[in-house]
C-alpha cells in the first residue's frame, strides 16, 4: 500500500456485497454512487467475484450483506465466507485495512442480520479498522433498509472526511440545489434495423432459436445474470397441470408435470428446478409503446467503461472461469430482437424498481408537477412514502411510467435500471426412477392484496398455473442442487414437511418405494401439516397408499406417516406437536442412525420443529438439555441434519 | 446347632407320571437342588399325575417342584402352569426326563422352550453321574440304557400381580462422525448476547389495524381477523358524488391523502384541475387573512 509515499494517491473505496434477491446490489451501487458523487472514486462488486485473499491488500472497503434463510450467508457469498473463516488467518491479517458493514435484514427472522452480525466481528478479530458501526437494514421499518442506510450512509461519509480530507474534495455534502442528472449510464445501446444475419433463424427449429435468442439476449448487459444461466440445461413442456387443494378455500396450490424435449434430462431426488417465466404478452406490448421503441429492430448492449469492465473482469479471471471474458464480448456482438430482449431480460410487469429509478425518472419528467413529486420520492424526506407507494404495493416498472406519464426515459437507462428478469426456484417433487424423462413440480400459486386493494398474482407461478398443456409452450428451465441431499436407501429418514415442504419428500417416497424392488430399504417417518384436511391436504391418497401395509411409510415397516390439521379445531396443532406424540419412535430412529430433513414455508417452522427435537431427544434419551442441543448441532455438522425453508 | 437363625421349613413338590416312584429318587433330585435343609423336609409326591390338570397346592408355597417324566408328554403345558403357580418367587424346579437317547437332544430344547414360556428362568441342564443303580433301571420296569437328564430352572423372584416401576433404560444416541472442520472458527462464538436479542421498532403505530401494514398471509396472531373487520375504503362513499377536499385525487394514488376513497384506482382522464405543466401560484401576502 502506498500511504506513506510522498505522492500520495487518491483514496478510493471498495463496496463489496453479498445479494441474495437484489436488494443488496441496490444498495451497494448506491453507496458507490454517492461516493462517486463526493468526488471519491469507487468500485462496487459482488463477493461472488471478489477474491477474498486480496482483502489484506485493500485500504477502504464497506460490505453490503444480506441475511438469508435460518441466518446464512446467500450462495453468493459463501466462497468468500468459507475463507475468512480459516483458523490459520492471523490476527494481523487485515491491520491497515479500514471497512463498514451494512446488513440487509428482516426482524421477523430469529436470527435477524446474523451474517453482518458475524462478519464484523470476524473483520476486526483479523485487525481491520471499523470506520464506523455496523448497520443494520431492516424490512420491517417504516421505508425497509433504507430507513437505516440513509442515517447510516451520511454519517459514514463524514467520518471518512475527517479522517482524510481527500477523500471529498468539495466536503461530505452534496449541493441539493444540483438538479443535473450528474451520472451516466453504464451501458450503450446500438440500434440495427434489420440484421442480414438473422436468415439463419429460418433453417433452424423453433427450439434452436429460441435457446440462441435466449443465450445472447441474458449475456448481453454485463454482469445482470450469472454466466452459467445464459443457456437453460434444458427446455421443458407442461404435460399436466391440476389443482391440489379444494377450489376457493383460500390456498390454491397445484401439480405440474412437465417433459424434457431435445436433452434427456439429470437430477436427483431433492434438487432444485429454475424457471425462466413467460411474460405477458400484452404487458410487452404495452411496456414497447409506452417507451417508444420500435420492437422489430434490433440491439447490442456494450458497456461504456470498457476499460472498469475490462478490469472487473480481470478480477473475475483470477479464478479459472475463462469462458466468461469470451462469451461476455463474443455474445454482445450479435445483435437481438429488441422485443425478444425486454421479453426475456426485462421484468416489466411484477418486480418493483429500487429508488434509483425514481431519481433518474425525475430528470426525464418534462412536467414539472412530476418531476417534483419524484424527486421527493428519492429524497430522504419523501422515502417512506416512496416505500409505500412503490414496494409495499410491488408496483411494477410499467403501471409507474403508465402513472408518471411525462417522463421519457431513454432506453439505456431502461435497459439499466429497469429489475433483471429473474429464473424462479422450485423443489422438485418426483424421482426420474419412477418418471424418466420428467419433472414434477408442487407450486403454491402467489396472490395477495396489496394495502389499497389491488390483487396481485406472482409471475411464475401464476404463468404456470395458465399454462395449457394443449398449448406446448416452451419453458427454460435449469437444474442445481438444494439444501437437501439424497438419501441412501438404507439410512433411516424422519421427515418434516407441512405444506409445499412435502414436495422434495414425495419425491423421496416415490423413489424409496421403487428401491425395495431391488434394495435393502430404510424405514421412514413423515411429519405433514396443512390447514384443514378438506381445504389443502396436498397428495392425500399418495402418502395414504405408501402409509398401509409394507408401505414404505408403514408402521409396520418401521416408519410412519403423521398429520397436523392446524386449523381443523380450537386450538392449532402443528407438525411439532405431532412430533412429541411420536418422541419414542423418533428417538429410537435417531439411535439408528436415521437423517432428519426439514422442509417448508416458514418464518418459525424450522426454529420450532429444531426445539422439538431438543426436547425429544433430552426427556426420551434422559440427557441434560443442553447436551441435547449440542447432540442436535453435531448431527448437522455431521450432514445428518438438513433444512430447506423458503419465505 | 445355633437357633439364633431360624430354619425355615422347605418344602417340596415331587411329581411323576410314574405309577410308583422310590423316594431315593426324590431323595437325589434334592440333592441336586443342593439346597441348606432340604433332607430335613416331607416332601409331598404325586404320582400318575399325566390326568391332573391342576395341583391341589397353595399358590406361592413350594420352594422346590421335582418333576419326574416317562413320557416326553409330561409335563404338559397346563402343568407347566401350574408349577410356575404353585412356586415361591425364587423357587426352583428340577426336571428329570427317563427317555431314550436317540430322541434325547430333541425333548431337552422343547423342555426349555416350555420352562421359558412358562416363565421361568436361569433354565440350565445338569449333567449327572451316569451310573445308575441297576436296581433303579429295573424298578422302573426298563430294560433300556437310559439318559438321564435333569434341567433345573427358577421361577422369576416376583409374585404374580405384584409390579414395580420399570426404570428407562437411556437410549444411547449414536456417537456422531463428522470433519471437526478443525481449521474453520467456529461461526456461533462470533455472536455475543446482544445479538440474539430482537431489534425494537420505532412506534410507527405499527400494529395499528387499517393503517397501510398488512397482515402477512400466514397471520397466526389475529390480525388478518382484525382487519376483515375494520370498514373498507370507500365502501360506503358514493364515488360519483364525492367533493374532493385536496383536488388531488384525479393525479394518482402518489398524490392521494391517506383515506382517499379512489386509492387503487387509475388517475382520471383529464385530471381536473391541473393541466400538465401549468403553475399552481399562491397568495402573494401571506400576512392577509383570507377569511
Amino acid at each position: 500500500t502506498n500511504s506513506s509515499v510522498s505522492m500520495e494517491a487518491k483514496p478510493k473505496l471498495l463496496v463489496l456485497y453479498a445479494s441474495q434477491t437484489g436488494n443488496s446490489v441496490d444498495a451497494a451501487e448506491r453507496l458507490c454512487r454517492e461516493a462517486e458523487r463526493r468526488g471519491c472514486p469507487a468500485t462496487v462488486m459482488s463477493t461472488h467475484d471478489y477474491e477474498a485473499r486480496c482483502l489484506a491488500s485493500e485500504e477502504n472497503v464497506i460490505f453490503v450483506v444480506s441475511t438469508t434463510g435460518q441466518g446464512e450467508p446467500p450462495d453468493s457469498m459463501k466462497a468468500f465466507w468459507l475463507y475468512l473463516r480459516r483458523r490459520h488467518l492471523s490476527h494481523q491479517w487485515l491491520r491497515g485495512v479500514q471497512y463498514a458493514v451494512f446488513g440487509l435484514g428482516d426482524s421477523r427472522y430469529p436470527q435477524f442480520n446474523f451474517v453482518a452480525k458475524k462478519l464484523d466481528k470476524r473483520l476486526s478479530d483479523l485487525g481491520a479498522e471499523p470506520i464506523a458501526e455496523r448497520g443494520l437494514g431492516n424490512e420491517q421499518h417504516s421505508s425497509g433498509y433504507e430507513s437505516v442506510l440513509d442515517p447510516w450512509m451520511f454519517s459514514l461519509w463524514n467520518t471518512l472526511y475527517q479522517k482524510n480530507l481527500k477523500f471529498f474534495p468539495n466536503g461530505p455534502l452534496l449541493s441539493i440545489s444540483d438538479k443535473k442528472l450528474i451520472d451516466q449510464p453504464k451501458i450503450e445501446i446500438t440500434f440495427y434495423d434489420a440484421v442480414g444475419g438473422h436468415s439463419e433463424y429460418s433453417n433452424t427449429t423453433d427450439l434452436k432459436c429460441f435457446e440462441m435468442e435466449i443465450n445472447r439476449a441474458r449475456s448481453m448487459p454485463p454482469g445482470k445474470f450469472s454466466h452459467y444461466k445464459n443457456s437453460p440445461d434444458c427446455f421443458l413442456q407442461m404435460i399436466v397441470n391440476c389443482p391440489l387443494t379444494r377450489a376457493g378455500c383460500g390456498k390454491d396450490v397445484c401439480h405440474f408435470e412437465f417433459e424434457a424435449l431435445s436433452s434427456s434430462i439429470k437430477y436427483e431426488v431433492g434438487d432444485v428446478l429454475e424457471i425462466l417465466p413467460g411474460q405477458s404478452p400484452a404487458a410487452i406490448d404495452r411496456f414497447i409503446k409506452r417507451c417508444c421503441l420500435n420492437p422489430e429492430s434490433y440491439i447490442t448492449v456494450t458497456p461504456c467503461n470498457m476499460e472498469e469492465y475490462l478490469l472487473l473482469f480481470l478480477w473475475v479471471q483470477v479464478q479459472p472461469r475463462e469462458a466468461q471474458i469470451g462469451s461476455c464480448v463474443n455474445s454482445s456482438m450479435v445483435a437481438v430482437k429488441l422485443k425478444a430482449f425486454v421479453e426475456l431480460t426485462m421484468d416489466v410487469a411484477s418486480a418493483s424498481p429500487s429508488r434509483y429509478f425514481f431519481e433518474v425518472m425525475s430528470f426525464f419528467a418534462s412536467s414539472e408537477k412530476e418531476k417534483e413529486e419524484l424527486q421527493r420520492f428519492a429524497s430522504p424526506e419523501g422515502r417512506d412514502d416512496l416505500f409505500k407507494f412503490n414496494q409495499r404495493e410491488r408496483r411494477t416498472v410499467l403501471e409507474i411510467l403508465e402513472h408518471y406519464t411525462s417522463v421519457q426515459m431513454p432506453f439505456e437507462w431502461l435497459v439499466q435500471l429497469v429489475p433483471p428478469l429473474k429464473t424462479r426456484a422450485y423443489s422438485i417433487s418426483s424421482s426420474l426412477l419412477a418418471f424418466p424423462n420428467q419433472v414434477h413440480l408442487t407450486v403454491s400459486i402467489a396472490s395477495w392484496t396489496t394495502p389499497s386493494k389491488t390483487q396481485r398474482t406472482g409471475l411464475c407461478s401464476g404463468w404456470l398455473a395458465g399454462l395449457d398443456p394443449r398449448e406446448r409452450v416452451l419453458i427454460p428451465a435449469w437444474f442445481r442442487k438444494g439444501s437437501l441431499p439424497p438419501p441412501q436407501p438404507s439410512l433411516p429418514l424422519i421427515l418434516i414437511g407441512p405444506g409445499t415442504g412435502c414436495a422434495s419428500f414425495h419425491g423421496y417416497v416415490e423413489e424409496r418405494a421403487l428401491q425395495r424392488s431391488y434394495s435393502l430399504t430404510a424405514p421412514v417417518l413423515f411429519f405433514f401439516g396443512c390447514q384443514n384436511e378438506e381445504n389443502d391436504y396436498l397428495y392425500r391418497d399418495f402418502w395414504f397408499s405408501h402409509s398401509q401395509k409394507d408401505g414404505v411409510l408403514s408402521e409396520e415397516m418401521g416408519g410412519g406417516f403423521y398429520v397436523a390439521f392446524s386449523r381443523d379445531q380450537q386450538q392449532k396443532v402443528y407438525v411439532q406437536h405431532k412430533m412429541q406424540e411420536q418422541s419414542t419412535k423418533i428417538l429410537d430412529l435417531l439411535s439408528k442412525g436415521a437423517a432428519v430433513y426439514v422442509a417448508g414455508s416458514s418464518k418459525n417452522m424450522p426454529s420450532d420443529v429444531l426445539s422439538a427435537f431438543e426436547e425429544i431427544v433430552c426427556n426420551e434419551a434422559g440427557i441434560p438439555m443442553e447436551d441435547a442441543v449440542k447432540w442436535l448441532r453435531e448431527l448437522g455438522k455431521a450432514g445428518k441434519y438438513h433444512v430447506e425453508a423458503w419465505s | 446347632m445355633d437357633t439364633s437363625v431360624k430354619q425355615e421349613k422347605v418344602s417340596i413338590l415331587a411329581i411323576t407320571d410314574h405309577v410308583v416312584m422310590p423316594l431315593s429318587a426324590v431323595l437325589n433330585a434334592i440333592r441336586v437342588v443342593k439346597k441348606e435343609g432340604a433332607e430335613q423336609t416331607d416332601p409331598v409326591i404325586i404320582t400318575q399325575a399325566s390326568s391332573l390338570s391342576s395341583l391341589p397346592v397353595e399358590p406361592s408355597s413350594t420352594d422346590i417342584v421335582l418333576s419326574f417324566s416317562r413320557s416326553p408328554e409330561f409335563p404338559g403345558d397346563q402343568l407347566f402352569k401350574e408349577y410356575s403357580r404353585v412356586l415361591k418367587p425364587g423357587g426352583e424346579i428340577v426336571l428329570q426326563q427317563t427317555l431314550q437317547s436317540a430322541t434325547g437332544e430333541l425333548t431337552t430344547s422343547s423342555i426349555e422352550r416350555k420352562l421359558l414360556v412358562a416363565g421361568f428362568v436361569d433354565i440350565h441342564e445338569v449333567k449327572i453321574a451316569t451310573t445308575v443303580s441297576s436296581e433303579v433301571v429295573q424298578s422302573f420296569g426298563l430294560n433300556l440304557i437310559l439318559l438321564i437328564e435333569k434341567i433345573m430352572a427358577k421361577r422369576p423372584s416376583w409374585k404374580v400381580g405384584s409390579s414395580f416401576s420399570i426404570k428407562k433404560a437411556p437410549k444411547v444416541l449414536p456417537t456422531l462422525q463428522f470433519d471437526d472442520d478443525s481449521d474453520l472458527i467456529d461461526e456461533d462464538s462470533l455472536l455475543s448476547e446482544e445479538d440474539f436479542k430482537k431489534p425494537k421498532l420505532p412506534p410507527v403505530g405499527d400494529c395499528e389495524v387499517g393503517s397501510t401494514r398488512k397482515a402477512c398471509k400466514n397471520c397466526s396472531c389475529g390480525r388478518a381477523e382484525a382487519e376483515e373487520k375494520v370498514p373498507k375504503l370507500g365502501s360506503t362513499v358514493d364515488l360519483n358524488n364525492f367533493k374532493s377536499a385536496c383536488n388531488s385525487c384525479g393525479l394518482g394514488d402518489a398524490f392521494r391523502c391517506g383515506t382517499c376513497p379512489f386509492k387503487g384506482l387509475p388517475p382520471f382522464e383529464g385530471r381536473p384541475p391541473f393541466k400538465v405543466g401549468e403553475k399552481v401560484t399562491l397568495g402573494g401576502d401571506f400576512l392577509a387573512d383570507d377569511i
